[in-house]
């Protein structure tokens, strides 16, 4: 009946595959993610009626600073509420407890989590910068000017994603001991604004010890937008790298608590 | 080497204990206390007791969704929780809900894959659990749309889905219609029958007394008797319970209106 190499590693890539489908399927109903979504479409389309307020700044340019803007800000309301919702939902109604009580492992069920939430981000990221994408090309085509190489929307995109999915890591940390969604939605906002503003904190005085935790400020996608070339090949697996290991620590840490928990 | 040590017992509780945070302060409240109980492979164990009395708490520590505080509870040998135990057991949790967005048939596949199923034997085998289920005209409909005691059957069908060797089910009774708690008669004697180890807790004394090899009476987590309905009543009434006239009256009724 049962398949006897369970235990192997493609067994367990098996079981997170399904974790994730599941996860990024519930998500999607979410009407959450589709408020989100829409607000963060509404906002990208409303950047053509704010281009008087462009401070001084190319229009097109404008556009993709306050689309990549929407992006980054409704995404990580998205990566921090719908991690939370996501993983609780599943505890509080007891669903969880006919996976857990299979051959299941905990790491298993939370990078399932994570890859479900990775997946749900890259869609909405997606989306969005698609949006953007047509939406410059057009009015670039209006306006006669060129409009950033696609290549480079696509790295500010990337990064954006990368950004998005190291806040939603960080909040399923929290989810992993906390005991209500409402907690670790607020912690995981938190902790993503420590992680934006950490360089301003870690310079000087008693909050040096921050240090160890990410810097989202590298995550920079309007700096990628405007620049003339792509960012080399050596900077963005910099990022790659970086984000790789708070991943994988943030994943690390999370499975070794939620091993501990009991329902 | 005694038989009695030979034995490989389907459950095994020793001295088991689990505790509770009651406070900040860490006190605990035992919410069960010096529980030891054997069960044979093939028996079927009824757990009964008021509300609070550690019959969820022991089925979720056989399942591994809670480490034992005291003592030690082992499935088939293994330690409960173990990858090895939880591939022995079938759970159905009391109350139970699933994803909403997927189909039952889905979610029966997505339960087979995380028992590491082949999808043939899934397909075979959802087929076969969601007809005796009663569910195998709703299999299609989205999870969103079922009625609690639906929801019932999908848990009772998930959990013998991978063929386990022990089920668990927790208070497996609570949101069935009358036709739905004979088909669940049925099917525990069914699964005793073939050989199978089940263990369930109940309010329904008279549906337990006459269901199960063992009786156990849980109060304030301590066992307060157990033994078999012969050695408890001086009587051994194990039978299939028939339905009474009014619900055979109630299930011909509905078989006319169908």
């Amino acid at each position: 009946m049962r398949d006897p190499g369970r235990n192997t590693i493609e067994a367990s890539l098996r079981r997170v595959r399904l974790i994730a489908g599941n996860t990024l399927g519930e998500a999607l109903r979410l009407r959450l993610t589709l408020l989100l979504a829409l607000i963060g479409a509404g906002l990208v389309i409303g950047a053509l009626g704010l281009r008087e307020f462009n401070f001084g700044n190319a229009e097109l340019k404008f556009i993709g600073d306050f689309g990549l803007g929407a992006v980054g800000g409704f995404g990580t309301l998205l990566a921090a509420l719908a991690t939370a919702q996501l993983f609780f939902s599943e505890i509080q109604g007891r669903a969880a407890y006919c996976i857990l009580t299979r051959p299941v492992r905990r790491w298993e069920y939370i990078w399932g989590k994570f890859c479900g939430i990775a997946a749900l981000l890259a869609l909405f990221t997606a989306v969005l910068g698609a949006l953007i994408a047509t939406l410059l090309i057009w009015r670039g085509a209006q306006l006669g000017t060129t409009t950033a190489s696609l290549s480079i929307f696509l790295c500010a995109c990337a990064v954006q994603w990368l950004k998005l999915t190291l806040i939603a890591g960080m909040t399923l940390l929290v989810c992993s001991y906390s005991g209500s969604a409402l907690f670790a939605s607020c912690a995981g906002l938190i902790l993503a604004v420590i992680a934006h503003v950490r360089p301003f904190l870690t310079d000087s005085g008693p909050m040096t010890w921050l240090r160890i935790w990410p810097n989202l400020s590298l995550f920079d996608a309007e700096a990628i937008l405007a620049s003339v070339r792509p960012p080399t090949a050596a900077v963005l697996w910099g990022m790659v790298g970086y984000w790789a290991v708070y991943v994988a620590v943030f994943g690390s840490i999370a499975s070794y608590a939620f091993k501990r928990r009991e329902f | 080497m005694s038989e009695a040590a030979a034995t490989v017992w389907a459950v095994e509780l020793i001295d088991f204990g689990k505790n509770y945070s009651a406070d900040w302060r860490g006190r605990s409240a035992p919410a069960v206390d010096s529980l030891t109980l054997r069960l044979e492979p093939g028996q079927v164990l009824g757990l009964l007791g008021p509300n609070g009395s550690g019959k969820s708490t022991t089925l979720k520590a056989m399942g591994g969704l809670l480490r034992p505080s005291r003592g030690r509870c082992l499935i088939f040998g293994h330690p409960a929780g173990s990858d090895r135990a939880r591939s022995l057991v079938g759970y159905l949790q009391e109350l139970p809900q699933f994803p909403t967005h997927l189909t039952g048939r889905e979610f029966l596949r997505f339960c087979g894959g995380l028992s590491s199923m082949d999808e043939k034997i899934i397909a075979t085998r959802s087929a076969e659990v969601l007809e005796w289920s009663g569910l195998a005209a709703a299999a299609d409909l989205r999870v969103s749309s079922y009625s609690k005691g639906m929801l019932q059957r999908l848990g009772l069908a998930q959990a013998i889905l991978h063929d386990p060797p022990l089920v668990l089910l927790d208070e497996p009774a609570s949101g069935l219609d009358p036709a739905g708690r004979l088909a669940l008669n049925r099917l525990i004697r069914d699964l005793s029958v073939r050989g199978k180890t089940v263990i369930f807790s109940s309010h329904l004394l008279a549906q337990t007394e006459q269901l199960c090899d063992r009786l156990a009476i849980l109060g304030r987590g301590r066992i307060l008797v157990e033994g078999t309905p012969a050695e408890l009543l001086g009587e051994d009434r194990r039978q299939i319970p028939q339905p009474s006239r009014l619900e055979e009256l109630y299930l011909e009724k509905l078989e006319q209106y169908a």
